[in-house]
């Protein structure tokens, strides 16, 4: 993995770099910041996230589970009381909704873990703690005949620096 | 670093719970990271205030430890009244847990923006607080050491706990909620810990955070998928909080007994959570703020805002006190009524005018702006509001089991040292994660308090670069808060 990363003090020639980026067509371009901004998000014109879908399955897989743990024990072992169910699916949707919360919230971390690609052991290539912090980055990684292009065009653009990483 | 704004010079705001929230005296991400990175600094008071709170979670303990010894005799129970101090307090610290969701999940889906700087505080609230409730039904047992056969599985002898028990739905019902919110702190906390480890100097601490962390890296990837993820857990934790707080409300509600077997149980405990739960907030936010100089971010607008939802939910709650004696008196029952005539003008009259004047009565104050700014008084209310919210658990619980449905079982009740002493531990072991916790991790999430500064711009005004480039319009043009 090889490619440029720029370091822009500010968000509007973040976004101006990306857009000329963008008409450049080099490599994938990654953005950084220290918070989320639709600004970014605009331009960038990423689709829906799939967490939702790790949601859903979790929900429903939870919801299942909650009713039939409680009516096969009511089944399992049966307290009759005359003209009572043995199942009775009032008291146990209780179950049904505490499980789907909780398996729909763990699987919803499943997925933003597998979507967002973490946990990352390694990741100094194209990053600088100063992402974290206050400024803005850019991290496009490209082919070396394409770099001189892309370093010229961040530095044109107002990154405060920027540097070749591999 | 800009100067702080003074709070008497803090502009008001005719609607300050909406989105628009500002932080006028925070002018740069980088003066919140390191504003808020500050607070980490170990202090000698801070080390004084975990020392009492550590000695009071002794003396709990050493009465525990008694109580195993000696019985439940020693707790104060004498029948009929078998439910004491311990499930007051199980129901009061659940309570307190609700107001952190209510201002990290449900203000979260409704987009008030006043909840950006408080909430990781109140989140961090529900845990402990949380955690605190979770022991009490442990104390509360004569062998604790048994408590895991509520869990579901076949535990003795091939026989599982019986799921058409309120008791067993309580099991599920805290157990989850306590696994989601932890959750829900932990997720929040990851940007934040990505602050922490490349802010962080020592080598060993730096790879702790980076661990903890999961190698966070503020890409737009991660973003994106973060901020749908984070919407999906607030939009489980809301139904969540309301259900919570009325399975407990079940322990109750599903007995037979005069002032619980009643349906207005589950919306009056959920209220009353939330109310409890945003006196405990200003009990342990106006002195952080001080304490901390964070007062231009927990400015006089945010606590003005939070005072406001404080007096909705005790209008909520004082309804639901007057609800409950017109059902009283238009049930017609008589055991009912001479019940909720012994609750207020007979035997337990101290303790239900306690409540009525700190939960219903002391808030009305809040209709008054000047007082709902004025942190002095909010600090005091929640202190009254804390007491008001145990002392509605004590007269939801010992007055029923103590005045039921024959004369020849009426009997008084009088919690005893040892019920006090754990009390006392109990907000110990409380204090003592609350203060662990504001010295190893940001008491306000960074990443998001930086959604509401406006970002550094070269053309802050739209307009063109010298060169004539226009800065990508519609873009840039809407990039104050949201």
């Amino acid at each position: 993995m090889r490619g440029i990363v720029g370091v822009f003090p500010e968000l509007d020639t973040t976004v101006e770099a990306i857009v000329e980026l963008k008409k450049l067509r080099v490599g994938d371009v990654t953005v950084y910041s220290p918070t989320p901004r639709h600004e970014l998000d605009d331009v960038l014109k990423h689709g829906p996230s799939v967490v939702r879908r790790f949601t859903l399955i979790g929900a429903l897989l939870g919801v299942t589970f909650g009713y039939w743990i409680a009516i096969w024990i009511s089944d399992y072992w049966p307290l009759v009381v005359g003209g009572k169910p043995i199942a009775s699916w009032v008291p146990y949707t209780i179950f049904g909704f505490e499980v789907m919360v909780l398996i729909g919230s763990l699987s919803t971390v499943l997925g933003l873990f597998i979507t967002a690609g973490i946990p990352r052991i390694t990741q100094t290539v194209g990053y600088d703690p100063r992402f974290s912090d206050g400024s803005f980055g850019i991290w496009v990684e490209c082919r070396p005949e394409e770099q001189d292009a892309v370093r010229r065009l961040l530095k044109e653009k107002g990154a405060e620096e920027v540097r070749g990483e591999r | 670093m800009t100067a702080v704004a003074p709070d008497a010079r803090e502009e008001r705001r005719n609607n300050i719970a909406t989105a628009d929230v500002q932080l006028p005296a925070v002018a740069s991400y980088t003066q919140i990271t390191d504003e808020i990175l500050d607070t980490l600094k170990i202090t000698k008071a801070w080390f004084l205030g975990l020392g009492i709170a550590v000695f009071c979670l002794l003396i709990g303990a050493t009465a525990w430890f008694y109580q195993i010894y000696m019985g439940l005799g020693v707790a104060g129970y004498r029948p009929p009244v078998m439910w004491g101090v311990y499930i007051i307090t199980f129901v009061f610290w659940v309570g307190i847990g609700h107001a952190g969701t209510l201002i990290s999940a449900i203000l979260y889906l409704f987009r008030a923006g006043f909840r950006t700087t408080i909430y990781r505080c109140a989140e961090a609230m529900t845990v402990f607080a949380v955690m605190t409730a979770g022991l009490f039904p442990i104390l509360h047992l004569g062998r604790p050491w048994k408590f895991f056969w509520l869990i579901p599985y076949p535990n003795w002898r091939l026989i599982w706990p019986q799921f058409k028990s309120p008791l067993v739905w309580d099991v599920f019902a805290i157990l989850t909620y306590l696994t989601v919110s932890a959750t829900f702190l932990f997720i929040g906390l990851i940007p934040d810990l990505a602050v922490l480890r490349d802010r962080e100097t020592n080598p060993a601490r730096k790879r702790i955070y980076g661990v903890l962390s999961f190698g966070w890296r503020n890409s737009d990837r991660e973003w994106r998928h973060f901020a749908r993820a984070y919407l999906f857990l607030a939009a489980f934790s809301t139904p969540l909080v309301l259900s919570v707080h009325s399975v407990v409300s079940f322990d109750f509600a599903m007995a037979n007994l005069p002032g619980w077997h009643t349906t207005i149980f589950p919306p009056y405990f959920v209220a009353g959570a939330i109310f409890s739960g945003i006196g405990m907030v200003f009990t342990i936010i106006i002195p952080l703020r001080r304490w901390f100089n964070l007062k231009h971010y927990v400015t006089l607008n945010v606590l003005d805002a939070a005072a406001k939802l404080c007096l909705f939910t005790s209008l909520v709650v004082g309804c639901a006190y007057l609800t409950e004696f017109f059902i009283a008196w238009y049930s017609g029952s008589e055991i009912e009524q001479a019940y909720f005539w012994n609750r207020v003008f007979g035997q337990w009259w101290w303790a239900a005018w306690i409540m009525l004047t700190c939960n219903a009565i002391l808030p009305m104050l809040l209709f008054s702006q000047r007082l709902r700014r004025n942190t002095t008084f909010l600090f005091t209310l929640s202190i009254f509001i804390n007491l008001g919210m145990w002392y509605e658990r004590f007269v939801i619980i010992v007055p029923s089991l103590s005045h039921e449905f024959e004369p020849w079982k009426w009997a008084p009740y009088a919690p005893t040292y040892i019920d006090w002493a754990i009390l006392l531990g109990s907000f110990g072991w409380f204090s003592m994660w609350f203060l662990l916790f504001v010295k190893q991790l940001p008491i306000m999430a960074i990443a998001e308090i930086k959604e509401i500064v406006p970002p550094r711009m070269r053309y802050p005004h739209h307009e063109p670069d010298p060169e004539g480039h226009s800065i990508t319009p519609g873009i840039i043009g809407s990039y104050e808060v949201r």
